[in-house]
């Protein structure tokens, strides 16, 4: 009886006698497990595993690389934390009932899960690209790449990113339109000669403002004159839109651009204000009606202009440093609201002398005077009476540089720290919360960019130290506490090249030998110019050597 | 309603095990719920005896968890910590650590096969490529220039 019942197992058994036989040589059990088991298994392992899994074969390669492990990460490592902290800050804001209490700086959900662009619809998102990019931002790890151009130019050349696409504008060559992605690549470019009347004239100004795969671009003359462009992304066309004279009484010097509204500034200090009429995009024959001119005699530099929308306003801000005789160098903003019609709706004019001095209450500026007919561009100083005590902030030297991209107000210094403003408008009122040094910097620091997410780049003077900031939680600790240096900004270090591969022509690789070092300072190189702009990818800073060459350079985080 | 039911495994040997036990598997439940309890075996005939007993083994020491089936999925992943008892009953051969994965997978029963992941998991994390190939006896199908570049490629996150 057990005799047969054996061999009865024998006989029905074949498929476990043959798994016994495949033993000698050892199967590999693990890629024998279906698609979806195996990134059940890899979706509990960290990202450095993930890497290396990648590394054992084709079909290993394909699944640690899956999007839907790296979406997962990404929102681990990246959005959740960042939308407990920023629900713990509306709650530590929202308990004080009173009226002011509502207006306090409270950024909304979809400007929190600023992921949105990363899900649009129908659009394939490399997730572990993503993740990657927010790791090196996050470490400060990028290569860099640079263009020169060797030629000598007065007035220098000019220089903006916008989502990808580096404009430069200079005598010699026109405007230009460079990929950020490999700036060694020139798009586009078109000669002033063609452009405008004389010849001889240099331009001065640049101002850029994106729309989906178009680009506006104005360039602004010495002699008051300024060009309209549009460079279109998918043919990688630049074509002269309208040319406009008699735009400001002298050289331009600044410009801020926003759809259909254009701000200037002159040499003589005149600002004015401006709306192209019309489509505003595809329509030649743009014409510019004049809204509103300000006398800014007392304006001194540095100075920023911001134009942005706010629900169906535009507001275009003036802000400017000027000395305060009891807290050293302030900041006045001057704040213009139009209508959709150009209508000047009001005229708003605030400082930062009271957060200097730590003296704004919660409750906030009752009066921020209302100058609907005022166009003069004056603080009242008086006015701003220095309460009781010591300021808490003393700036002896005007900043370096301003950076508005509301509500985040950054100044950069000689004395190698920041301070960071929160400026809170609303219907009724405008005014300026906190005030906070923010250190780490090792040197003067000479320009500072900041979004309007809060997310800040900071180059020192001789462009050695690059920093990166995350204002976000800064936020939080407004005024209550200094802020650790470690806290809230990195300093970028930048892979070399390899020297084998330096030519412009090849991708930058990262070296192998990957502890970062100190991006060394090529003797002779002086002074950065200025920070270019950063985008969600890179960092664009332009340098001048001493003779006149100048360089730029892009720090790639991708 | 008898609380004994029969399981009949791929290799024909029937097994009696606590209803209870036995519904820690979604499948099985689920054909409990659907056809009534007739008393007949219940075919499994994706997993063999020795398999099914120890996933019987597991379930009848799991019996008393709360079933967790709206689970956070990502709670579930933040660890790849297992409790002893779980540690313990892991430890055996490769050929049967996986097929506990896939019976598992086919008798539906979550917790284990996430047991049975991360211990998977946790033989993976913290080796080279070459000593993962070596524990699995994975094929490497690269060309040396390919895998030169694919770990150029990843060197970022090995900090």
């Amino acid at each position: 009886m057990p005799k047969r019942h054996l061999n009865d197992e024998l006989v029905t058994q074949p498929p476990s006698k043959r798994r016994r036989d495949l033993k000698s040589t050892p199967p590999d059990r693990l890629s024998s497990l279906s698609d979806e088991l195996l990134l059940q298994i890899l979706s509990f392992l960290p990202i450095s595993s993930l890497n290396i899994c990648q590394r054992l074969s084709r079909r290993f390669h394909t699944l640690a690389g899956d999007p839907e492990l790296w979406k997962r990460q990404y929102y681990v490592q990246w959005v959740r934390p960042r939308a407990r902290r920023l629900a713990n800050v509306t709650r530590s804001t929202l308990p004080s009932k009173t009226s002011a209490a509502r207006v306090d700086y409270s950024p909304k959900v979809s400007t929190w899960l600023d992921h949105g662009h990363l899900t649009a619809d129908g659009k394939i998102t490399n997730w572990k690209g993503q993740y990657r990019l927010r790791h090196n931002w996050s470490t400060g790890v990028c290569r860099v790449s640079e263009v020169k151009f060797t030629e000598s130019q007065t007035p220098p050349i000019l220089a903006q990113l916008c989502a990808g696409v580096v404009f430069t504008a200079d005598t010699v060559h026109g405007l230009r339109a460079w990929a950020a992605k490999d700036p060694a690549h020139c798009f586009a470019e078109i000669s002033f000669s063609d452009s405008v009347e004389t010849p001889s004239i240099n331009p001065t100004a640049l101002a850029v403002s994106h729309f989906v795969d178009e680009r506006e671009v104005v360039v602004g003359f010495d002699d008051g004159q300024a060009c309209r462009y549009l460079f279109n992304v998918r043919t990688a066309r630049l074509q002269l839109v309208s040319r406009h004279t008699g735009l400001a009484d002298g050289a331009i010097t600044a410009m801020a651009l926003s759809s259909a509204y254009l701000m200037v500034v002159s040499e003589n200090k005149n600002l004015s204000l401006y709306h192209f009429q019309g489509s505003a995009r595809s329509s030649r024959s743009a014409k510019l009606q004049k809204l509103t001119s300000l006398s800014a005699a007392n304006m001194v530099a540095p100075m920023t202009l911001s134009m942005r929308r706010s629900g169906v306003n535009i507001v275009a801000t003036i802000v400017y440093s000027f000395f305060h005789i009891s807290c050293g160098w302030s900041l006045g903003i001057q704040e213009l609201r139009f209508d959709r019609t150009g209508q000047q709706v009001e005229s708003r004019l605030t400082s930062t002398v009271e957060s200097q001095h730590g003296t704004l209450s919660e409750r906030g500026r009752p009066e921020s005077r209302n100058q609907r007919d005022s166009v003069t561009l004056e603080i009242d100083v008086d006015r701003i009476a220095p309460d009781s005590g010591e300021p808490l902030i003393v700036h002896l030297h005007p900043p370096t540089s301003i950076s508005y991209s509301h509500p985040y107000l950054l100044t950069s210094h000689a004395d190698n720290t920041l301070t960071m403003y929160l400026v809170v408008s609303d219907n009724q009122r405008l005014f300026v919360r906190g005030g906070q040094r923010l250190w780490g910097h090792t040197s003067s620091v000479s320009a500072v960019q900041v979004t309007n997410r809060g997310k800040a780049i900071s180059v020192s003077g001789r462009g050695d130290e690059i920093r990166i900031w995350e204002l976000e939680p800064a936020v939080r600790s407004l005024g209550s506490r200094p802020l650790l240096q470690d806290e809230s900004s990195i300093k970028v270090h930048p892979e070399h090249p390899d020297h084998d591969e330096a030519d412009l022509d090849s991708a930058p690789t990262g070296s192998p030998g990957d502890i970062p070092e100190e991006h060394e300072v090529p003797d002779g190189w002086s002074i950065i110019q200025g920070c270019v702009g950063f985008d969600e990818e890179r960092v664009l800073l332009l340098r001048e050597k001493a003779v006149g060459t100048q360089l730029l350079e892009c720090y790639d985080f991708t | 309603m008898s609380s004994q039911i029969t399981l009949t495994s791929s290799d024909g040997v029937d097994i009696s095990v606590d209803r209870t036990v036995a519904e820690r598997s979604i499948l099985i439940k689920n054909m409990l719920e659907d056809l009534g309890d007739s008393g007949e075996p219940i075919p499994i005939p994706n997993v063999n005896e020795a398999v099914l007993k120890k996933v019987i083994e597991w379930c009848e020491h799991h019996k008393n968890d709360p079933v967790t089936a709206t689970d956070d999925d990502d709670n579930r992943r933040k660890t790849t910590d297992i409790d002893e008892w779980d540690q313990k009953f892991m430890q055996v051969d490769q050929e049967m650590l996986f097929e506990i994965i896939l019976a598992a997978n086919y008798l539906d029963i979550k917790a284990l096969l996430d047991v049975g992941c991360k211990t998977v998991a946790n033989m993976i994390k913290g080796k080279s490529p070459e000593e993962i190939r070596k524990t699995f006896n994975i094929q490497n199908d690269f060309t040396p220039e390919e895998e030169d570049q694919i770990r150029r490629e990843n060197e970022w996150a090995e900090e």
